[in-house]
């Protein structure tokens, strides 16, 4: 099959651009995963104690009690009270910087890290607080971990349905090209009957062809991808924008390595679905 | 040049006499067209020589097509090297057609490959290992003394060299049965004369061939049986009968 037969360069760029796509679908796939996989692996082992009071001194007496509590139960790693700046400065997006009235009774946070045994049955724990320090409550994140798991999942889901559907789309344009490509070379398949190729034989050339063009096409895409990719997570961590709510992920050699998918399964593709397409195409018309 | 062996069900095992084309009240009409060739019935045997010949528009290009498997009859039955083939299944075609050399009126290369390419493919659609016909092939090229144009493509070649290119190709795979569609329209006499010198020193090794042709001199100069075409029909002449 000549090199045009099979649409040559308008089919390498448009492989190009599925793969350019599938990449970053992959590469959204995978960074939500990792990401959510560091939230909830920190989420597993934390406990937030906090401590509400009518004055700063019952904050303080409670804080203490639930930190010699804490101290005491097995399963505690550590427990740390924060500061009251440090407190003050976890309410500066809401309250601004400096607006924090020192009659204002702030509850006290106690940072925990506890083993996940005593993270999976907190009851005994909640007993204890609430008879020691009644102004101390539990959070174990619960609430949040569920719904940022499900966000997770969803964006997982949403990723992949994106890769599938651009793979989907590869079919579809392998399909178009080899029966417009066997069509522009009806001559050459004819005279290759003639002279006693098999069906088999003209699906070879244009499977081989198609996966040349696709290898092409996909580690061209698959390159500007990448590009892309590095250029985001840069400017996201640049300070440029507001990125605090954005998970720490990098483009890791494992990563990349899982990107390398990308290629090898739009080759696959384009060339089995161009084979497939032939057989079928001879079969009905010659 | 021939194949031998017992692989036709037709064989007379002491005359080697192998049934090679059989046509039977064989008719055939392209779609939504009256009948191009009616009621045709004829026999070629190993060895046996046919000018194929008639006006134009007579069938001529048609029938050789039946032969090559390009078409099936429409009605009729038609063998090849001994089996039925008017019904058989186009899984089986590959296998006959790489039995058959043909020489295209329009030489039907392939603009992308070169002259050596051109004449390779037959091996190469069958498989053959590219050592294995390499010297072939060039000694074919050096043969229709094209050997200082293997490289050339064919738009860069004249007609004569296209024919002999085609004609090349037609051989290298040495075929049982050769057809030649006007193999000599495009080169020059002498060219000419050596092309048909080599269709009978082939056919005397045992290939079947027919030329389908127009030039009633080289019809009547080599003296060998006619297939004359007229309007669908075909009538058998004996050699020396004349066009």
């Amino acid at each position: 099959m000549p090199e045009a037969g099979a649409g040559g360069a308008p089919l390498t760029a448009v492989i190009g651009a599925i793969s350019f796509l599938a990449a970053i679908a992959l590469a959204g796939f995978i960074l939500i995963s990792l990401a959510a996989g560091e939230w909830t692996s920190e989420l597993k082992t934390a406990l937030t104690i906090q401590v509400k009071g009518s004055s700063a001194q019952a904050i303080e007496e409670d804080t203490q009690e639930a930190l010699r509590i804490l101290n005491s139960t097995e399963g505690v790693i550590t427990a740390n009270a924060m500061t009251s700046e440090e407190t003050a400065r976890l309410l500066e997006p809401w309250l601004g910087r400096g607006n924090i009235s020192d009659y204002l009774s702030i509850p006290a946070i106690i940072e925990v890290k506890a083993t996940p045994a005593l993270r999976r049955d907190l009851g005994l724990l909640r007993t204890r607080l609430a008879a020691a320090a009644p102004g101390a409550t539990v959070d174990d994140h619960g609430a949040w971990h569920s719904r940022l798991s499900a966000a997770a999942r969803s964006g997982q889901a949403l990723a992949f349905a994106v890769f599938l559907l651009v793979m989907g789309a590869a079919c579809a344009i392998s399909v178009f090209a080899a029966r417009a490509g066997l069509a522009a070379n009806h001559e050459i398949v004819s005279l290759l009957h003639l002279v006693g190729a098999t069906d088999d034989f003209i699906a070879n050339e244009v499977q081989r062809r198609f996966f040349i063009l696709g290898l092409r096409g996909s580690m061209a895409g698959l390159f500007a991808a990448l590009i892309a990719l590095g250029a985001a997570l840069l400017i996201t961590r640049t300070g440029a924008t507001e990125s605090f709510f954005l998970p720490n992920v990098n483009l890791t050699g494992g990563v990349v390595f899982w990107l390398l998918v990308v290629p090898i399964i739009t080759c696959l593709v384009t060339a089995a679905t161009a084979r497939m397409t032939v057989l079928k195409t001879l079969r009905r018309q010659y | 040049m021939a194949h031998n062996g017992n692989r036709s069900t037709q064989v007379n095992c002491k005359g080697i006499e192998i049934l090679i084309v059989g046509f039977e009240n064989v008719a055939f009409a392209y779609e939504d067209e009256p009948e191009t060739l009616n009621d045709v019935n004829f026999s070629l045997r190993e060895g046996e020589f046919r000018f194929l010949t008639g006006p134009s528009g007579a069938g001529k290009t048609t029938l050789l097509k039946l032969i090559y498997l390009a078409q099936r009859p429409t009605e009729g039955r038609m063998t090849l090297f001994g089996g039925d083939v008017t019904t058989a299944p186009r899984d089986a075609l590959p296998a006959l057609r790489r039995r058959i050399g043909v020489v295209f009126q329009e030489f039907r290369l392939l603009d992308h490959l070169t002259a050596f390419e051109n004449v390779a493919l037959p091996m190469k659609v069958a498989g053959v290992n590219q050592n294995k016909y390499r010297e072939d092939v060039r000694e074919l090229l050096n043969w229709v003394g094209l050997g200082h144009r293997l490289e050339a493509k064919p738009p860069t070649l004249s007609g004569g060299e296209k024919q002999r290119v085609a004609l090349a190709r037609a051989l290298v795979s040495k075929p049982d049965l050769i057809l030649a569609d006007e193999p000599t329209g495009n080169v020059d006499p002498a060219m000419g004369e050596r092309i048909m010198k080599l269709f009978i020193e082939l056919n005397k090794l045992g290939a079947a061939v027919i030329v389908a042709t127009h030039d009633h001199n080289l019809v009547k100069t080599l003296g060998k049986p006619i297939l004359k075409l007229t309007a669908g029909r075909l009538c058998e002449e004996p050699a020396g009968a004349g066009v």
